[in-house]
């Protein structure tokens, strides 16, 4: 029950127990591009935590009383807590626990970083340094890296052909710790993309 | 240029100057709920602004260089920082200026605020729909119910937490955000929407309580004649009921 790693629960599965102190549990799916943002920030952070995997074609009843969105990702913590919606949870995390914070400090270079999420796509035109939000990896980056990642599996990556920018961006992400250590194998991605668009009940445990 | 009720800058009109120091600006249209999310938070945090008020239907050129889809509201201040989208803009002042901080400082509470907005989210597009239908007399016993349906769901959480407002038993940042609104369901037609909702109506009658929501409040005959005006495309709607 503990790790990214671990088969996801289903329909039927026993409610899980409380979260233990000083843990914080994640509801998530290996590969949900959403929980892995989540999943980003808590690496990024070094915030000791447990994940859930939840079978997300065959949903437990109980996670609906985790999130009545049904979704993931979903944070738990051991006062039992709840907080779900990708964006929410990684400001969350990162308001909430100590260490290198994602987000600036400052209010308008704050509000930069969320005008930049909301703009995607007008930003990917525009964008002069490095990073989405500046000259080193921020908050923004792991936002939206998940999406690029499943670039390579769905044999999009001729996207990115024109917007030579963005593949710097790409190699650079790569070589980030966190990024890395999380990275999902493109096979991985591929068996899993197959199995889920023929509704089978065993895509979210591909793998393992 | 300095107050709400000043006439809207349209095509052909020339860019406003820089915002002087000590004052922030906001580009807005009188009877926009997004807008006026931003204008309560300035109102309710005391900050010293002006309102350039756009004409929506005839945009002046130069808007886009301060919004890339020139959309109201937008901020800019003395340093020419331009912040955009209702809730950003909403979180900027909260966090920038001084004075009582209208986002609670737990960072559970305060994500519990931003889970609310979620719940709330479907709520600007059907009232829009119901206007709409309603305007152009159409049925929408549909688009009602579903209205309904999200007014229930935030009915559920008033009971639930048995307090006066969203983020407590004193006004905050969510009872703005979702606000505008509200003041709006009479208006557009869909005050009975709220019939089935006693706690709702109970909210609404204390935000009409606080100082700032008062102090905005939009009178209902000139909103009424701004939609008239709207709905038959006349581009002057957005200065109806300013008298020069």
């Amino acid at each position: 029950m503990s790790g990214s790693s671990a088969r996801s629960l289903a329909k039927g599965s026993e409610s899980p127990k409380p979260v233990p102190e000083g843990l914080i549990r994640v509801y998530s799916m290996r590969f949900c591009p959403f929980a892995k943002r989540t999943l980003l920030v808590l690496k990024a952070k070094g915030i000791e935590h447990e994940v859930i995997n939840i079978n997300l074609k065959s949903k437990p009843e109980w996670f609906f009383s985790k999130n009545p969105y049904g979704l993931v990702p979903v944070l738990e913590n051991s006062q039992g807590q709840l907080v779900y919606e990708s964006a929410i949870t990684c400001e969350y995390l990162d308001e909430a626990y100590p260490g290198k914070k994602l987000m600036p400090d400052d209010p308008y270079e704050k509000a930069c970083q969320k005008m930049v999420f909301e703009l995607f796509s007008k930003v990917l035109t525009r964008k002069k340094t490095a990073f989405f939000g500046g000259n080193s990896l921020s908050m923004i980056d792991y936002l939206i890296w998940p999406w690029f990642e499943r670039l390579e599996a769905l044999e999009l990556t001729g996207c990115a052909d024109h917007t030579p920018k963005l593949t710097l961006w790409m190699a650079a992400m790569r070589k980030d710790p966190s990024i890395s250590a999380l990275h999902t194998d493109v096979n991985a991605l591929r068996g899993f993309f197959d199995l889920y668009l023929q509704d089978s009940p065993e895509a979210c445990d591909y793998g393992l | 240029m300095s107050g709400n009720a000043t006439k809207t800058l349209e095509r052909g009109c020339a860019p406003p100057g820089p915002v002087p120091e000590g004052t922030i600006r906001l580009y807005s249209m009188r009877f926009c709920p997004y807008s006026h999310r931003t204008r309560l938070i300035l109102q309710a945090k005391g900050i010293k602004y002006q309102v350039v008020n756009i004409n929506l239907r005839n945009k002046p050129e130069w808007f886009y260089t301060k919004h890339p889809f020139g959309q109201i509201p937008v901020l800019e201040n003395s340093q020419c920082q331009l912040i955009y989208e209702s809730v950003i803009a909403c979180e900027y002042l909260d966090d920038a200026y001084p004075g009582k901080k209208l986002f609670p400082c737990d960072p559970y509470e305060r994500a519990r605020q931003k889970m609310l907005l979620e719940l709330f989210c479907k709520v600007p597009y059907l009232t829009k729909e119901c206007l709409i239908a309603l305007r152009n007399r159409r049925d929408c016993s549909d688009l009602k119910a579903a209205l309904r349906q999200e007014f229930c769901n935030l009915e559920e959480i008033l009971c639930y937490q048995k307090t006066s407002f969203f983020g407590g038993n004193c006004i905050s940042m969510i009872d703005y955000l979702l606000w505008p609104w509200f003041e709006r369901l009479d208006v557009y037609g869909v005050a009975d929407c709220v019939d089935h909702t006693p706690t709702l109506k109970l909210w609404m009658a204390a935000m009409k309580q606080d100082p700032a929501v008062c102090a905005l409040l939009i009178d209902k005959s000139t909103f009424l004649g701004f939609l008239n005006l709207y709905f038959q495309n006349n581009p002057d709607a957005f200065d109806y009921g300013l008298t020069c």
